[in-house]
């Protein structure tokens, strides 16, 4: 088990390496020059502020110096400041992760407790008219763009009825979002779960289950349900990239004040300091949920826990 | 090309179309998609208006009459501005599945062709860049060449890139294992012969279903892109940019919202289910 584990965290050390290596080319691949592009809505900037910028981001230096001056003060926790207003990146990406992250959890909680049931049930009535039902409706959510999923639900549930508010960072704030985000990926999991699942039952142990008299009930409890459930264990880390992905677009719609919609804002303003913050921060979240989810994996997978 | 010719190339099997207009899900996703094309080849013909002539009609004249499905905030015409969007969204799909899978296939057939170290680099490559999650690389490449539907379609076909090398080079490595592919490199094939001949044919099947899955989300990301106003600029008629644009007038003209919405989904929802109908027919375990 801590081999497979050892392997996991050393792949996504690696990942985590070569995003520092893409984020420090990412501002010299910008057509033009970067700074006076960042500096172009700004009025009144002269040469010299403008060659200040291009010594303190260190862009007159050769690349690899400047690799080796961004690694230094990344390993400070220093990610620069931002063009405007002159903040650090990193304290403005820590002020607004945890509302993204809030975001994605309770959207996999939803997407979780809506999409395994319908799984499962699809599942085990396999083949029946309850079993295509559902799966044209997972059909249908997979095929539905989140965004517009967004503005309906915000469309009849804050404008129409009035029951929720329509934006802001409160709890009530988070309903509809984490609803647009856990809705599209529910039909996500209820496809993986069904599958899974039928796969299990036609197992020969499960088969052999039935065979002794068991109990249905118990049965699935113990042979199906356990076994089926692994694939998706780790589709939630797959998935939870694709959460932190989707919360851009919905982060937007719904002004939600994560680090999603800040990095739209900056790609506006062509604030690359905190684009190059977010990329980063983005990859080190997904790596890390990645390493949990495997951690978790391998605990309830016997093969991999007693290896 | 003499590629048809060949007694190894796995051609479509027997009975093929007659399978996928069998399945529901194939049949219903090919009408889909063929309605799609056919709105985007005859839109000058099919459309009552220019999509972009302001004042066509009243501003926000409700679904019905001569405005089969109303007028925007400035009086433009929804109907024809669907029909020229379908154009935009077949184009994007097309040029953005176009990027991810030549070069998605490429990496993945000599991959598996040429094992080692070429191998190694081009997988592990893939593997990280994977991890990054297509919606960050489109991001990304969004921000360093800046806001336009151009920008948008390349950042989404570039983004696709690590699931079609990934997918290619399972199917090519299954292929390179199979006795017929060791008895052309005994009988002398060279590289080109046993790639372009023999692996080319082989994981094309795969392929094909992979880049129908793959259309719909490729609309989708630049759809979502454009929504965000990372995409199409205005007066594009996208649909993703048509979508963002109804937000101001929710309440007012709730249309504006609901129709580019669907229009996506519709499309989206086709290939899928052509992907899904496709892959049933193609696959021989599925088929028996």
């Amino acid at each position: 088990m801590w081999r497979f584990l050892g392997t996991r965290i050393a792949m996504g050390a690696f990942t985590i390496w070569i995003t520092t290596i893409l984020v420090t080319l990412l501002i010299h691949a910008v057509p033009g020059d970067p700074v006076q592009i960042m500096y172009a809505q700004s009025q009144g900037t002269t040469p010299e502020q403008i060659e200040e910028v291009r010594r303190s981001l260190g862009l007159d230096r050769p690349i690899l110096v400047q690799y080796g001056l961004y690694m230094e003060r990344l390993l400070q926790g220093d990610l620069g400041n931002t063009i405007r207003g002159g903040q650090p990146v990193l304290e403005v990406i820590l002020q607004r992760l945890p509302n993204t992250l809030l975001l994605a959890c309770a959207a996999m909680f939803i997407a979780v407790l809506i999409g395994v049931p319908i799984g499962f049930l699809a599942a085990y009535r396999e083949g029946s008219f309850t079993d295509i039902a559902l799966m044209i409706v997972a059909i249908a959510g997979i095929s539905m763009p989140h965004f517009w999923l967004g503005l309906m639900l915000l469309f009849f549930f804050a404008l129409e009825l009035g029951w929720l508010p329509v934006s802001g960072n409160g709890w009530l704030n988070l309903i509809l979002p984490a609803l647009t985000l856990g809705l599209s990926n529910a039909a996500i999991f209820a496809r993986l779960t069904r599958s899974s699942m039928i796969d299990v039952m036609s197992q020969d142990y499960v088969q052999t289950a039935f065979a002794k008299g068991l109990p249905k009930a118990l049965v699935l409890r113990r042979h199906v349900l356990r076994a089926g459930l692994l694939p998706v264990v780790t589709m939630m880390g797959l998935q939870f990239a694709f959460m932190m992905g989707g919360a851009i677009v919905v982060e937007n719609i719904f002004s939600w004040n994560g680090v999603g919609r800040m990095a739209v804002e900056a790609i506006f303003q062509r604030d690359y300091p905190i684009i190059q913050g977010f990329i980063l921060t983005f990859s080190v979240v997904v790596v890390c949920v990645a390493i949990a989810i495997d951690t978790l994996y391998a605990v309830l997978d016997p093969r991999i826990r007693r290896s | 090309m003499g590629v048809t010719t060949d007694p190894d190339m796995a051609t479509a099997p027997p009975g093929f179309l007659r399978r996928l207009l069998g399945s529901p899900s194939g049949a219903i996703g090919l009408a889909i998609v063929l309605l799609l094309i056919f709105c985007a080849l005859f839109a000058e013909m099919l459309a009552p208006f220019d999509p972009n002539k302001m004042g066509s009609g009243g501003r926000f004249l409700p679904p019905g009459g001569k405005h089969l499905l109303g007028t925007d905030e400035f009086g433009r015409d929804m109907f024809s501005r669907i029909l020229f969007g379908s154009r935009i969204t077949l184009m994007i799909g097309a040029v953005a599945v176009g990027i991810s899978l030549t070069i998605g296939m490429a990496v993945g057939m000599v991959a598996a062709f040429r094992r080692g170290w070429v191998e190694a680099i081009l997988m592990r490559s893939t593997d990280v860049l994977f991890s990054f999650t297509e919606t960050l690389i489109a991001l990304s490449f969004v921000a360093v060449l800046g806001p336009s539907l151009q920008n948008a379609v390349i950042a989404v076909g570039v983004a696709g890139i690590p699931f079609y090398a990934r997918t290619c080079y399972a199917a090519a490595l299954v292929e390179t294992s199979k006795p017929y592919f060791e008895a052309s490199i005994a009988a002398g094939a060279g590289p080109v012969r046993l790639v372009l001949v023999h692996l080319l044919p082989n994981v094309l099947p795969t392929m094909i279903v992979v880049a129908t899955l793959g259309a719909s989300t490729a609309i989708l990301a630049a759809a979502g892109l454009s929504f965000l106003g990372l995409g199409a600029q205005p007066p594009t008629s996208e649909w993703g940019y048509m979508l963002a644009g109804s937000r101001d007038y929710i309440n007012r003209a709730p249309w504006l919202m609901t129709i580019p919405g669907i229009a996506i989904a519709l499309t989206v929802l086709g290939f899928n289910l052509l992907g899904d109908g496709l892959r049933t027919s193609l696959d021989p375990v599925e088929r028996t």
